[in-house]
């Protein structure tokens, strides 16, 4: 009951509030208005495609970089993908296995067990990684064909397994990137 | 000031308006002008923005002057018109933007009046200011409800929500409206947004 008559007297204030401030403009200043609106209307509409237009040039060109269509990094073997504890010279300690499996094996378990932390610009590192191993995997096939000597066989698969390392090792590090966000 | 739901303009001023003829739009515009723009005023808040909202009004109002079909008066048609335009104007992300900011720069200068933290004393009481803390949307239903004697299913429908919506932002804006008329000891924390 109580609420109900402050809910009445709430609303009886309400109506009786006087007009707020001062009236509107005059019909000389509301046709001045009107007359000015459709110039106003397509400077602002003029503002917003250029704003659109700006948003997706900027999404165009996120989603290059994203793509891979940005800046190429240098080759890989120039790339800033540097393992702290590869060493690549050790390696070539030992003669490997002559068999392909057993070699590719024999490469892979030379390399370092635990992945390092690297620095990479953009994912078209990733990119330029496995366009090298496909390079090198048809250089091995054709020096195969043409039964190559076997130095030159073993130095191909040797680069390979160096990729396949450092591709690695940029695979774990957008891991940890991605982790971390 | 009359209410603008009960203006009404003579039917050969009308259709003269119809016509294009600018005294018969002058008279249409100096009856209802004053009770539309203190609408739209209300709801609104803002001076500046209520005159965009006021100006868009009344060009609306004599662009479909013809499709006035006198089913109520002038000023009904008109404050469907007016109030459609103030939510459509409440609804906007610009809108809400400028509202954040305003905020932070309010912020920022320590000048935000909140009733829990910054009461008027019980004598000065003054039901605009109470009315000016409320939330724009609060405010809009309050007053459709209990001075343009909207319901709750016309309020609901004109928000585009549920009539539950409507009920609770009303009992919203009841209770931090009576808040302000709490002696100042026993005022209640309000904790209303």
């Amino acid at each position: 009951m109580h609420t109900e008559l402050e809910q009445e007297s709430l609303a009886r204030l309400l109506r009786e509030i006087p007009d707020a401030g001062a009236g509107p403009y005059d019909w000389r200043e509301f046709r001045r208005r009107a007359q000015a609106a459709p110039a106003a209307a397509a400077r602002v509409a003029r503002l917003r495609a250029l704003a659109a237009a700006i948003v997706v040039a900027l999404a165009i060109l996120a989603l290059a970089i994203r793509m891979g269509g940005g800046p190429r990094p240098p080759h890989p073997a120039a790339t800033p993908v540097t393992a702290s504890n590869a060493a690549p010279a050790a390696i070539t300690e030992a003669a490997p296995p002559e068999s392909d499996e057993a070699a590719a094996q024999y490469w892979l378990d030379r390399l370092p067990r635990e992945p390092a932390v690297v620095h990479v610009g953009t994912r078209a590192a990733v990119e330029t990684l496995e366009d090298h191993i496909a390079q090198v995997d048809d250089l091995l096939s054709a020096e195969r064909a043409g039964s190559a000597p076997a130095a030159r066989v073993r130095a191909l698969r040797q680069e390979r397994a160096q990729l396949v390392h450092s591709l690695v090792q940029v695979r774990y590090a957008e891991t940890l990137a991605d982790a971390s966000r | 000031m009359t209410r603008l739901v009960e203006i009404t303009v003579p039917d050969e001023v009308r259709r003269r308006a119809c016509a294009g003829e600018e005294g018969a739009r002058q008279l249409i515009y100096a009856a209802v002008a004053p009770a539309t723009f203190a609408l739209i005023r209300r709801l609104v808040g803002n001076r500046s923005a209520s005159e965009d909202v006021f100006q868009d009004t009344m060009m609306i109002l004599f662009e479909r002057l013809t499709e006035f079909r006198q089913e109520a008066p002038l000023g009904a048609w008109l404050r469907q018109i007016a109030i459609s335009r103030c939510l459509m104007h409440l609804r906007s992300p610009w809108r809400r933007v400028r509202q954040c900011l305003e905020g932070v720069l309010e912020g920022e200068a320590g000048g935000a009046v909140r009733p829990a933290t910054n009461p008027p004393p019980p004598e000065t009481i003054d039901i605009e200011r109470a009315l000016a803390t409320l939330a724009p949307t609060a405010r809009a239903v309050i007053w459709m409800y209990e001075v343009e004697g909207y319901s709750h299913a016309e309020i609901a429908a004109a928000f585009g929500r549920s009539v539950s919506f409507s009920k609770s932002q009303l009992a919203r804006a009841h209770l931090k409206l009576r808040a302000w008329f709490e002696p100042q000891g026993s005022r209640p924390t309000c904790t209303l947004s």
